[in-house]
């Protein structure tokens, strides 16, 4: 059985075990892991869901299991005051006792209904069903005094990190995200619209380089230096590597074929980048069983790292404002040329999902340390998993599939997962009780 | 040249808009007569009743008239028999005993199965499907059991029939959505479409078409004019997993077989709802119209070989012809549309297919226009569309479904139903537009397959040659039967005159005929083409 079957019947056993007459050790853990289950499918399917705002929700997901672990012992500190913006938040009664299920339930479903109030009536429907029956089974054999003071608290520590969360610039997505009015940039190598869809011949989300990042002080935090300048000599550094897509693309090995699909996670037909990354994650800490404490230190580091990551990306790339390879090879090379991925609506240096990559297997690396692993995410979607040496040597595939996709030079795969480094290093630093 | 290509194609896009707004082709007059015809009916439900809605437009009552079925979700559907004036205002009679009262229904198609000549109605259903016999009259009965069809227990949500070669009952296609037993992890639960293929006096057991994807359109299709019509399949990337559109060849007497991207077929990821066809660019291949969230498909074969069959390859034209229909074009909301059922008719038979869409949000997602227009898109000489919607008075801000357009007074303008959901349906009838002619026609064969499913009817005028497939599926759970519909344009002189023929399902062609412009006929494989009155 694979780790991501292991991962999800875990979860589908939480449902069963919190629905059933059983009890686990930690049924707090099992709440975590099947709120992220529903939440991989309400990034899938919600419209406003492109990768920057998966990862914005999933840190914030992460952040409220880990709040609520923390508030609740000793060790493990808030994060108030480590991340930006969040100061103290509301702390429990001393003379109160909580029953921690119960108090992760309502905290996650409450920020759960709020990060995809926007979604479509199927997962209305589901949150609807999901907060019914975990709110029930936690509900069991409970001291009605407890379980009051335990939802009581959890819908405080919800509303709290929603009340910072709405003030960091990412919380309103309008028109999918992409700008009514753009007018592109002049310059020879300036991005260019890439796809007849209406909506996407402005950029995906000129503007989310400037939230307020968690971790790193500033979107500017981790800078990657300039692309190869912009030329169409064919004797250029810049020439040379889209000469390299072009060449790679047009004679892909099988493999390649498969890499650049695997690693593909379109918005909308995956649960994109951030997810695929927290389905690695998810599909981890079932293979050994971990509790609650641990389950949301990693979901709330990694959450933290790769949102990070967009903002940091996303900053870069309308620094450099860089045209995409389908552009200059259809302009200089071969004017019939068709990479095998959908060039995304935005430009093109650094490669966000290098970036998030690069943060990601740094979080899970000193987590989970250099472990092997497959990584099943996507086998319910037709594709066999892939098996890695550990968590880096993921992140290399994920950035080399960009320019196997035919969507990525080199320069903004190798310079996006040094950047991603560099971003998950401020996660690192979080003080967590893990470290 | 150093703008991209999109960059040059959407200038060159709207700048032609603004150019071609001088350009409007004549604009058809749609009155609203819901009230005053009396048609009064709510597709109404909560979650199971999203999708359909349909409408089916048939005689059945003798008179050629369209009668007019309408899906009611957790509504009794109902049956309304036409009793509007040849060229009048419409009138519909509700019928409280046809026998089509059911509930959980969610969309129609007329088609006579059994061949006797009385049109039956597949309904599509939350639960059993129903084939309903027709009894004549108007009145129904239910055949599941007769003709040994296994109606299942799915959320039907497409339908498409053909005749294969050889076969005196039709085989008939279902689509299904998803596993509505899923409340917290519906995605990826798609249920198997099925395939009913003839066994006797009725149907051998259901194949199932795996895999399937959430479908919400079928239409069987000779898509490459080899005559064997194939089956498209429009599917709902909402609820998928690994899935995408799909094309199935059929053979007779063999299992269907997904074309695949190595035989040329491209890989389509779409909120696919809803599917209309027809020759637009007169090269004698359908295009189809793909409906979808945002961005709708046009879509026309490519690289068409000089000779033998073309590969199943398509490129999408939407964006080059303004038939993208991506978001309300009145009302000021912004946000992107929800298309469902589309059909090509030419509204103001200027001799070239217009498309009308039905619009409307899923149910309360911010993210997609609340208030969102119908559309109709009136093409131009060139082949371009131009949107007419509020001109014509279709502009309806409701939450359309499915749809018909049809011509209920037989005065030779296309009339139009639009099911709404939660809302009331409405009835538009066409008061025309100025200068143009049409000639509508009815096929008949004896033996099986009586109204020439798979046939194509040709007309030619001048330099050009339009052509309708005749059909039984496609649209948003909406289906029709009955009158295939020209418009001639202004008939110029005589090199305007119109010919037509048919080439009936099993290839064999008629002559051309000449034919009588701003009249009816019906086109009998035995007798031949003779024109048709309604009775005063």
């Amino acid at each position: 059985m694979t780790i991501l079957r292991q991962a999800l019947h875990a979860a589908m056993l939480a449902v069963l075990v919190l629905c059933g007459s059983a009890l686990r050790a930690d049924p707090a853990a099992e709440v975590i892991r099947t709120w992220y289950r529903l939440a991989l499918e309400l990034v899938r399917h919600t419209p406003t869901y492109s990768p920057p705002v998966a990862s914005r929700s999933f840190a914030y997901l992460g952040v409220t299991a880990y709040e609520v672990v923390a508030s609740g012992v000793p060790d493990r500190p808030s994060l108030a005051g480590q991340l930006n913006g969040l100061t103290a938040l509301t702390a429990r009664d001393a003379h109160a006792r909580y029953d921690e299920a119960a108090v992760m339930q309502v905290a996650l479903a409450t920020v759960v209904r709020s990060l995809f109030a926007n979604t479509g009536p199927s997962g209305q429907r589901a949150m609807a069903a999901m907060t019914a029956r975990l709110d029930a089974r936690v509900a069991e054999s409970r001291d009605p005094a407890v379980l009051a003071a335990s939802r009581a608290y959890g819908a405080t520590l919800a509303a709290d990190i929603l009340a910072w969360a709405v003030t960091d610039g990412g919380a309103v997505i309008d028109n999918m995200g992409f700008a009514h009015v753009y007018v592109p940039g002049t310059a020879p190598g300036a991005w260019q619209p890439t796809s007849l869809i209406v909506q996407q011949q402005a950029p995906l989300l000129p503007a989310w380089g400037q939230n307020r990042p968690f971790a790193m002080p500033l979107g500017s935090a981790c800078p990657v230096p300039p692309p190869p300048d912009y030329s169409e000599d064919p004797a250029s550094a810049f020439y040379a590597q889209a000469a390299e897509v072009h060449a790679t693309t047009t004679a892909l090995t099988d493999d390649q074929m498969r890499v650049a699909r695997f690693w593909a996670d379109d918005p909308m037909l995956s649960p994109t980048p951030p997810g695929h990354w927290v389905a690695i994650a998810l599909a981890q800490l079932a293979g050994e069983n971990a509790d609650a404490g641990r389950s949301a230190t990693v979901l709330a580091r990694l959450g933290i790292a790769v949102a990070d990551g967009f903002i940091g990306c996303w900053h870069e790339k309308y620094r450099y404002d860089l045209l995409r390879p389908v552009t200059y090879i259809r302009r200089l090379i071969d004017p019939t040329w068709v990479p095998l991925l959908i060039t995304p609506p935005f430009p093109e240096y650094p490669s966000g999902h290098s970036t998030q990559s690069g943060a990601a297997a740094e979080v899970l690396s000193a987590a989970f340390g250099a472990r092997p692993f497959t990584d099943t995410t996507h086998v319910d979607d037709g594709m066999p998993g892939r098996d890695f040496t550990d968590f880096r040597a993921a992140a290399s595939e994920a950035a080399m599939s960009r320019l196997y996709g035919g969507i990525h030079f080199r320069a903004a795969i190798e310079q996006g997962l040094l950047q991603g480094r560099c971003i998950a290093a401020h996660a690192l630093r979080l003080r967590m009780g893990d470290n | 040249m150093r703008a991209s290509l999109a960059i040059a194609a959407a200038a060159t896009i709207v700048l032609g808009l603004a150019a071609r707004a001088q350009d409007m082709p004549p604009v058809p007059a749609f009155l609203d007569e819901t009230a005053s015809a009396g048609l009064s009916h709510v597709f109404g439900g909560d979650w199971e009743f999203i999708v359909g809605g349909g409408a089916a437009a048939f005689d059945c009552s003798g008179d050629l008239k369209p009668e007019i079925f309408l899906a009611g979700g957790v509504n009794s559907a109902r049956l309304w028999r036409n009793d509007s004036p040849t060229g009048g205002a419409l009138r519909m009679t509700a019928i409280p005993d046809s026998g089509l009262e059911l509930t959980q229904v969610v969309g129609a198609y007329p088609l006579d199965i059994d061949s006797d000549g009385l049109t039956d109605l597949v309904v599509l259903r939350v639960g059993e499907n129903q084939l309903m016999r027709g009894l004549g009259d108007c009145r129904f009965a239910p055949a599941n059991a007769d003709w040994g069809f296994d109606g299942g227990d799915a959320w039907s949500t497409a339908f498409s029939a053909m005749w294969e070669a050889g076969q005196t009952w039709p085989t008939l296609a279902i689509g299904n959505y998803i596993d509505r037993h899923q409340d917290m992890f519906p995605w990826g639960s798609c249920t198997d479409n099925w395939l009913s293929r003839p066994a006797g006096q009725g149907f051998a057991a259901p194949l199932p078409l795996l895999p399937s994807f959430c479908a919400l359109s079928m239409l069987f299709t000779d898509w490459d004019r080899s005559g064997t019509p194939d089956l498209r399949v429009s599917n709902d990337r909402e609820y998928y997993k690994g899935g995408q559109e799909q094309l199935w060849r059929m053979e007779p007497g063999a299992a269907p077989v997904l074309w695949t991207e190595a035989e040329g077929w491209a890989q389509l990821r779409i909120w696919g709802m809803g599917i209309a066809s027809t020759d637009l660019n007169d090269d004698g291949y359908p295009e189809y119209f793909l409906t979808s969230m945002a961005d709708n498909k046009l879509q026309s074969l490519t690289d068409l070989p000089p000779s033998g069959p073309p590969r199943p390859g398509f490129a999408d034209i939407a964006y080059q012809l303004g038939a993208i229909a991506q978001r309300p074009y009145v009302g000021g909301d912004v946000h992107p549309s929800t298309a469902w059922h589309a059909q090509f008719g030419d509204t103001n038979n200027d001799g070239r297919a217009d498309l009308f869409i039905a619009k409307g949000n899923v149910s309360d997602m911010p993210d997609f226009a609340i208030r969102d227009p119908d559309n109709l898109l009136l093409q131009r000489p060139d082949g371009s569309f131009a949107e007419a919607g509020d001109l014509a008075g279709l502009a309806d801000m409701r939450s359309g479904r499915g749809a018909m357009l049809a011509d209920f007074n037989l005065d030779g303008w296309l009339d139009l139903v639009v099911v709404n959901r939660n809302d009331a349906a409405a009835l538009y009838r066409n008061t025309g537009a100025v200068g143009g002619h049409w000639w509508q026609v009815r096929l008949a064969q004896t033996g099986a397959n009586r109204d020439g499913i798979g046939a194509w009817v040709e007309m030619r005028q001048g330099m050009r040659t339009q052509r309708i497939e005749v059909t039984s599926g496609g649209g948003h759970a909406s289906g029709g039967l009955g009158w295939l519909h020209f418009g001639l344009g202004a008939l110029a002189g005589a090199a305007d005159l119109p010919q037509a023929r048919v080439i009936w399902p099993d290839g064999v062609a008629t002559d051309w005929a000449d034919i009588s412009p701003d009249g009816l006929a019906i086109w009998s494989r035995q007798d031949g083409l003779s024109e048709w009155a309604p009775p005063e």
